[in-house]
């Protein structure tokens, strides 16, 4: 099967604007949820934020019919609801116009595993043979509609959220654009493999047995020797019920003490955003040698055991897993192994 | 208090969406959750604490705050009685 | 290749006791999500060994508009006390969701927003999804709900 690889990455985050500069942020354990966004004058800071993510991926990259685009999104511009016309769809094309990409975009809108729904999206794009570069966006902005949202749900925690923690008490919201670009073409990062599993079981709340996320790590570990992995980087929203979902999947899956972290202290859970926000930055720790800490977590949180490092260390192995769950039951993991190397 | 309880099971039906059910349908002392009464979940705690907000003017600031006054029709109505600022 | 739609504006409610009547989570449903589990009904419904779990079936919803209805429905309820029941189906995947549930499908979902109907391309994507190592088949939907009262929704198996 055709090898795909990432040629291109770009980050637009309230800690920074180069992969260098979040990595930094996250190895200090400097958070940033939200953009400052006093100079902004366009109409929609959504699309803004996408496009200047990707203008980065792609540089010295040509576009060209056989270009693709993929946009990972739960919400885009639903702050303008009433409005405007907030279709993902019309948000798609307008990104696709500003990079010059002709192809019909296609957007992944699948909850809080969007991220690597897109990825696995463009990654099979490439292995169809039908495209030659795809480029994959993650993108999410704050707003009210969201914000309320979560708000009502009793999901949002009053401090700085603490991932694993026996003390969370819920998510943050954050706000970020990502963008890869996927190809055949050989890059230092390899995406061996992906997919998507649903618990089956309820639109909002995680299954008790960890179900999904369980058969997501059982299916990725058929290609993939557990000594290689040099961590897992989990979803951890610091929720109660989604950090104790993980901890009983890890624990299935056999993988209880392989080394965890979780990002989401430093960005919040940046939603459509997460997944690639989470891999790029993940994948630039492991090339300087390190598990990134897991900022929040303190106390041991949850029933199974799972291996957190509340610290930095040394990352031993070859490749790491990006877990990620969201509403309507959805999960989602995928491995990325450096140089594709076996 | 019967009044209050009417009115109430009516509230629960219309908000949760309990097609067909009627006042009479809900049996004051049964339990609201799990697989012996009304069977609802946790999105309808989370309506319900809405539902005391908006109707009682009163705050429930956690689920599991609400799950021990949604235990049965009688015991929030009581609580509602107690409670409510409008 | 056996296909189902819905007309526009049909009652939902009606084509639910006609179909199933004995499943109340679905009047607490979007709209969209009613479409999705209706047109599944008529898909499977009379499917051997339906309901029993199993991971080799994915579940893949298209739209233009992914759950615009209910999102305007969440607004409008945000001028007032923001509604948790509503706020849960503001995802264009929850229908794909609320199918697994039903019919105990523990493979791959996914919602996918496109600017049109557009055939040739769903198609590639529903091939693409075929690489997946167990998926065997698909529950492909078309549902397209800007409001309501006013949609294009039809559904169709795909195999690999």
């Amino acid at each position: 099967m055709t090898k795909v690889y990432c040629i291109g990455e770009g980050l637009v985050t309230p800690v920074g604007s180069t992969v260098k500069e979040v990595l930094s942020a996250a190895r200090e354990g400097r958070s940033g949820r939200l953009f400052d966004k006093g100079g902004f004058s366009g109409t929609s800071f959504f699309e803004t934020i996408a496009i200047e993510a990707a203008r980065k991926a792609i540089q010295g990259i040509e576009i060209t019919p056989r270009t693709g685009l993929v946009l990972s999104t739960t919400k885009g511009n639903v702050e303008h609801i009433g409005k405007a016309d907030i279709s993902l769809a019309a948000s798609a094309l307008n990104i696709a116009d500003a990079i010059g990409i002709t192809a019909s975009p296609i957007v992944v809108s699948n909850a809080c595993i969007s991220g690597i729904a897109a990825l696995l999206q463009g990654v099979r794009m490439i292995r169809s043979g039908e495209y030659d570069e795809v480029v994959v966006i993650g993108a999410e902005v704050h707003s009210d509609f969201i914000h309320s949202g979560f708000d009502c749900l009793k999901a949002l925690s009053p401090e700085p959220c603490r991932p694993f923690d026996k003390d969370r008490q819920g998510l943050n919201l954050g706000e970020a654009a990502a963008a890869m670009v996927l190809s055949a073409r050989k890059g230092q990062w390899e995406i061996t493999d992906g997919v998507i599993r649903n618990d089956a079981n309820h639109i909002s709340g995680p299954s008790r047995t960890g179900e999904g996320c369980y058969k997501c790590l059982r299916y990725v570990m058929e290609g993939v020797n557990k000594e290689d992995i040099a961590f897992i980087s989990v979803h951890g929203t610091a929720t109660p019920y989604n950090d104790e979902m993980e901890s009983i999947a890890l624990y299935r899956a056999g993988l209880s003490d392989v080394p965890v972290n979780a990002l989401k202290g430093i960005f919040g859970h940046t939603l459509g955003a997460a997944g690639i926000l989470e891999a790029i930055v993940s994948m630039a720790a492991f090339d300087s040698g390190i598990v990134l800490p897991t900022k929040g977590f303190h106390e041991m949180g949850v029933t199974y055991p799972v291996n957190v490092s509340a610290h930095e260390r040394p990352a031993k192995g070859k490749l790491f897993l990006k877990l990620l769950s969201g509403f309507g039951g959805v999960n989602g993991a995928m491995v990325f192994r450096k140089g594709g190397a076996l | 208090m019967e009044n209050l309880i009417t009115e109430l099971k009516l509230k629960i039906i219309d908000s949760l969406n309990l097609d067909g059910m009627t006042p009479e349908d809900i049996d004051d002392n049964a339990p609201l959750f799990g697989d012996d009464g009304l069977g609802l979940d946790s999105i309808d705690v989370l309506e319900l604490i809405v539902l005391m907000e908006k109707s009682y003017g009163i705050r429930l600031d956690s689920p599991s705050k609400g799950k021990e006054v949604f235990r049965s029709i009688a015991v929030m109505a009581q609580y509602i009685a107690d409670n409510r600022t409008k | 290749m056996k296909a189902v739609s819905i007309p526009s504006g049909a009652n939902l409610t009606s084509l639910y006791r006609e179909l199933v009547g004995n499943y109340p989570k679905f009047f607490k449903m979007d709209t969209l999500s009613k479409l999705g589990f209706l047109l599944t009904e008529m898909l499977v419904g009379d499917e051997e060994g339906r309901f029993t779990p199993r991971e080799d079936r994915a579940v893949l919803v298209f739209s233009r508009n992914g759950c615009l209805a209910n999102d305007l429905n969440y607004a409008k309820s945000m001028e007032d006390f923001p509604s948790p029941a509503l706020f849960v189906y503001t995802l264009p995947n929850i229908v794909a969701g609320e199918i697994s549930i039903r019919n105990k499908y523990e493979g791959e979902t996914s919602a996918y927003v496109l600017e049109k109907y557009d055939r040739p391309l769903i198609d590639a994507i529903v091939r693409q999804a075929f690489q997946d190592r167990i998926t065997r088949d698909a529950i492909v939907a078309w549902i397209d709900c800007p409001s309501d009262s006013e949609w294009t929704a039809m559904a169709w198996i795909e195999t690999k």
